[in-house]
């Protein structure tokens, strides 16, 4: 019994193999592992799996994916930082390490990784209750603004994570102190959501495809979205610059990591197959199919882009009172 | 109609038959081994079924998922290692059942009621799909604070030992949940500065360590003892018949809880199998056999249990939202193949429902006769002998217990949890207990804590609510049962009866 | 390892005044009334009001003692016999990066066999048997990442 499973599986294993492999380079011998510090469920361990998969296809072994969750992500992120450099363990790292450290919630920042390359860029929506009572985000703003502070409640994610953080800055572009709304935390924007539609918050600050089930079920409504155009997948939803003039964009940004002092050589078959992975017929169709932004940079160009988000998004976090340091 | 002939169409499809039978086989493997668990089986398929057609992708994860749920209860019946959180509720049954010759009887009920539990489960999501995401979405985290704390309370109900221990067991796992910056705040605790306990404690690695390795801790300290009487393995499905019409109402009673349980997102079918082993002990007209072998509970727990597991797809389908990681995994494979959750997949894509439907039906059928044969597979363990047998467990302990974190701390931890486990054991504290509070820690922190901010520090929106006053009440009066109890054993008269039927 | 209800309720008392103690000292979130602090603090008083109620014997009664319970092992050390299994995981946990999978597995399984009263060729058959079998399940089914160590497998 134990044999046939095994066969058919090695037999699944050899198809992958078959597929484009690096002919010409060690690296990999032996299966991959990929941290995701946030849990099974969510957008980004959506993302990894779909990015796993596909580079099974193009490196031909298996990248297991390992949820390491909790923090706020910080545990997912020290463990990849943490992570023996033999290139053997990378991770998905997401726009949280620029904002953990300045929060005094760990030591990591980007600087302890080796990007390899950033594949997507999601910006947050405001989402309420079906049978809230506002109709758009300017009857929101205006009842935010008449009511006391703390009284209105809103999650989406963790105690300072990336859509606590958007929470602020769109508070802050209204003239309002970022602690004016209550924060409630949650593992993720999937509980958030579950509590929206239950009735227990005022409205969420995730990305419009983390509630995209739900707003299809005509349990939530999606009122803006924090982005300077409006997204390919969700044409409706206005952009907070059309709905009420205010020029507020952020986003949270997903991309491949591995610790320090990651192999020179497994690096160059990370970019590539990266590379391919990003230009694939089936990631295209996987992230449109479940509405993620598309973006891309290679892993120079990754660690560019994290050194930028760092500084903008340190300097919105202590301009909203949520840095420690 | 139409739509459920395409639906049959679509599922008789050779390679959607050969799918369904070879993750059978796969997730009764996995399921059985100790220390791999159900969500492991089903991770380890999203690689393969990138390369199947949608329905054969979904086919593989609903089969493996249901197989391997069913045969984590093998090992726990048979060497008191339960292989999910899921069956630690009744490992201690099914295990004394097996020291009493009965272990076919145990392993058929399960298998018995497993399929009809997941049977009765999909049924209530073809019938009932959008009543019961009403249910789960009435669900505040008031609500998961309360269903939480009743799920702490079953301890009481569960254990053969006092209420007071069995409480201060609970707790203690509570307190080990609290270990790492699992919480809220995402703030470290009690981490002593090992950068290790910064994830916090899974339950897999306490599991296997408080009943596995304090099990061969056991087996050192004992004589071998007297083998079983060497019986033929006779119909395992024989007497399953008998014990469904005598257990009726429990039956359905789990069936009942398992689907109310299994939709609401995070509770899941750990929770289920919990409340109604305990539910089955206390409406029992003979709740002081329980933990002595009796199967009644064993009914209950193992219908609740499958059931859960089916209804569990009903938040996942219509929302998105995934019930435990198993459906959190699921959704991911139906967007990759264009089967979007939400309440267009029940109109626009009716016949796909309608597939999923009859593969759910198919695997907890093809689960009888391959469980039938893992079973006596399975049993030839208990004729081999101790010292054989012993050391492999110990093996596998570790590689499995490694296998969920990649790390050797976690080979450790087992360790450390085996010698908590023998301790506790040896001076009368139920390890089911702990293993109770490990499990339910964070969800009831989490539901609590965030309950409190919504509230700004006000206890009264835990009472206002409908549904989150109906479960205050329950839990309320689960909590004042151990006082009860503990008065009416004082009283003389009553007293002299207690004792008699411990005996 | 058997104590009485006495000690074992006291420890229960230490370790909850410890957990509600060390909770009370952990830092507040800025921006919440309720942090990480409550939580603890409700734990370790709960298992302060248990000890106590198990030291002083309430409860008891309920409790039921294992009938067939195997008579135990005498000899000399028979109660550090208990610990070998921890032990062993232990040399598992340490040896394994080292040594491997194959040879670390082999030494346990061959300790424990002998431990657990197994004759010489039962033991070291199943030391050559066993983690080959873990092996192929867990490195080639499971996928699961096994250190090579000194003596890789051929496969």
């Amino acid at each position: 019994m134990t044999k046939t499973t095994r066969r058919t599986l090695l037999g699944a294993g050899a198809a992958l193999t078959a597929a484009p492999a690096l002919a010409q380079a060690r690296w990999p011998v032996r299966p991959v592992q990929m941290l995701c510090p946030w849990a099974a469920g969510g957008g980004t361990d959506a993302v990894v799996r779909i990015i796993a998969t596909l580079l099974e296809k193009e490196v031909g072994q298996p990248f297991n994916v390992v949820n390491r969750t909790g923090g706020s992500g910080v545990v997912g992120h020290a463990a990849l930082a943490q992570a023996a450099p033999d290139g053997y363990t990378v991770g998905i790292i997401t726009a949280e390490i620029c904002m953990l450290h300045w929060a005094g919630l760990t030591e990591v920042t980007y600087r302890n990784f080796t990007p390899l390359g950033l594949m997507n860029n999601d910006p947050p929506g405001i989402q309420v209750n079906n049978t809230s009572p506002y109709r758009d985000v300017r009857q929101l703003a205006d009842a935010i603004k008449a009511s006391r502070p703390g009284q209105m409640k809103a999650s989406g994610t963790g105690q300072g994570g990336i859509w606590h953080l958007a929470l602020a800055g769109w508070l802050q572009a209204m003239g309002l102190p970022a602690g004016h709304v209550r924060w409630v935390p949650s593992n993720g924007a999937a509980p958030a959501m579950q509590d929206l539609a239950a009735g227990g918050l005022d409205f969420t600050t995730n990305s419009v495809v983390e509630g995209r089930a739900m707003i299809d079920a005509g349990r939530a409504r999606s009122l803006a979205v924090m982005a300077t155009e409006r997204l390919g997948v969700f044409p409706t939803i206005p952009t907070l610059k059309e709905a009420m003039g205010i020029d507020y964009a952020t986003g949270a940004w997903r991309g491949i990591a591995g610790p320090l002092n990651f192999p020179a050589e497994a690096r160059t078959a990370m970019n590539a197959g990266l590379d391919r992975v990003f230009k694939s017929r089936e990631y295209n169709e996987f992230m449109n199919a479940r509405g993620f932004g598309l973006s891309y940079a290679d892993a120079d160009g990754f660690g560019r882009y994290m050194a930028a988000a760092d500084v903008s998004l340190g300097d919105a976090m202590k301009s909203a009172g949520l840095a420690r340091s | 109609m139409d739509a459920v002939i395409e639906g049959f169409r679509l599922v008789a499809e050779p390679d959607v038959l050969i799918a369904i039978f070879l993750s059978a086989i796969y997730g009764l493997v996995v399921g059985s081994l100790p220390g791999l668990s159900a969500t492991m089986a089903t991770a380890l398929l999203v690689p393969v079924t990138f390369w199947l057609s949608p329905i054969a992708a979904i086919a593989t994860i609903i089969t493996a998922s249901a197989m391997a749920i069913f045969s984590g209860d093998i090992p726990g019946a048979l060497l008191r290692i339960p292989g999910t959180p899921a069956s630690a509720a009744y490992t201690d049954e099914a295990y004394a059942m097996t020291r009493k010759g009965q272990a076919e009887l145990a392993l058929g009920a399960g298998l018995w009621f497993s399929a009809i539990g997941g049977i009765v489960g999909t049924l209530s999501l073809m019938l009932l799909a959008p009543a019961l995401a009403e249910i789960a979405l009435s669900f505040s985290t008031y609500e998961y604070f309360w269903l939480a704390f009743l799920g702490l309370m079953c301890a009481t109900l569960v254990a053969r030992s006092s209420p007071i221990k069995a409480i201060a067991s609970m707790l203690l796992g509570l307190l080990i949940s609290c270990i790492g910056m699992e919480n809220p705040a995402g703030t470290p605790r009690f981490t002593f500065g090992i950068p290790d306990l910064l994830g916090g404690i899974e339950p897999i690695p306490a599991l296997v360590g408080v009943f596995a390795v304090s099990e061969v801790m056991r087996a050192m300290a004992t004589a071998e003892p007297p083998k079983l009487p060497d019986r033929k393995f006779g119909s395992i499905l024989a007497n399953q018949w008998m014990l469904t019409k005598k257990y009726q109402w429990p039956m359905w009673r789990g069936n009942f809880v398992g689907i109310i349980i299994g939709v609401l997102p995070g509770a899941g079918a750990d929770m289920a199998a919990w409340v109604s082993y305990a539910m089955s002990k206390r409406f029992s007209k003979e709740p002081e056999k329980f933990g002595t072998g009796h199967p009644e509970g064993l009914v209950e727990a193992g219908a609740s249990n499958n059931a859960s597991l089916a209804s569990g797809w009903v938040p996942s389908l219509l929302f998105g939202i995934p019930g435990d990681t198993i459906t959190a995994i699921a959704i991911g494979v139906l967007y990759m193949k264009g089967l979007n959750p939400g309440p267009t997949l029940f109109t626009e894509r009716a016949s796909s429902m309608y597939a999923l439907y009859i593969i759910f039906i198919l695997a907890n059928i093809i689960m009888i006769p391959l469980g039938i044969v893992m079973i006596r597979l399975a049993s030839r363990v208990l004729r081999a002998p101790r010292s054989s047998v012993m050391p492999l467990i110990l093996l596998l302990c570790a590689v499995g217990s490694f296998a969920t974190g990649s790390n050797v701390f976690s080979v450790m931890l087992v360790g450390v949890f085996g010698c908590l486990g023998y301790a506790m054991e040896k001076n009368g504290y139920p390890v089911a207990a702990l293993v109770l509070g490990i499990v339910m820690g964070s969800m009831v922190e989490t539901n609590f804590i965030t309950s409190l901010i919504k509230s700004d520090g006000d206890v009264l929106p835990f009472f206002e609510r409908p549904v989150s006053s109906i479960l205050a009440g329950l839990t309320f009066a689960a909590l004042l049962w151990p006082l009860g109890a503990w008065a009416w054993a004082r009283f003389p008269g009553r007293r002299r009866r207690t004792a008699a039927a411990a005996e | 390892m058997q104590l009485s209800d006495r000690i074992t309720g006291g420890m229960l008392v230490a370790l909850g005044a410890a957990s509600a103690w060390s909770g009370s000292l952990l830092p507040a979130v800025p921006g919440q009334d309720v942090g990480p602090a409550a939580f603890p603090m409700i734990i370790g008083f709960g298992l302060m009001g248990c000890g106590a109620l198990i030291a002083i014997g309430i409860g008891r009664s309920f409790e039921v003692d294992d009938l067939d319970e195997p008579a135990p092992k005498t000899g000399p050390l028979s109660g550090l016999r208990v610990l070998i299994p921890p032990a062993l995981l232990l040399f598992y946990a340490l040896a394994a990066d080292t040594l491997g999978f194959l040879p670390t597995a082999a030494i346990m399984v061959l300790l424990g066999a002998k431990a657990l009263g197994a004759k010489w060729p039962l033991a070291i058959s199943m030391a050559i048997i066993g983690p080959v079998l873990v092996h192929l399940a867990f490195y080639k089914l499971l996928r699961v990442p096994l250190p090579p160590g000194l003596l890789p497998a051929p496969w």
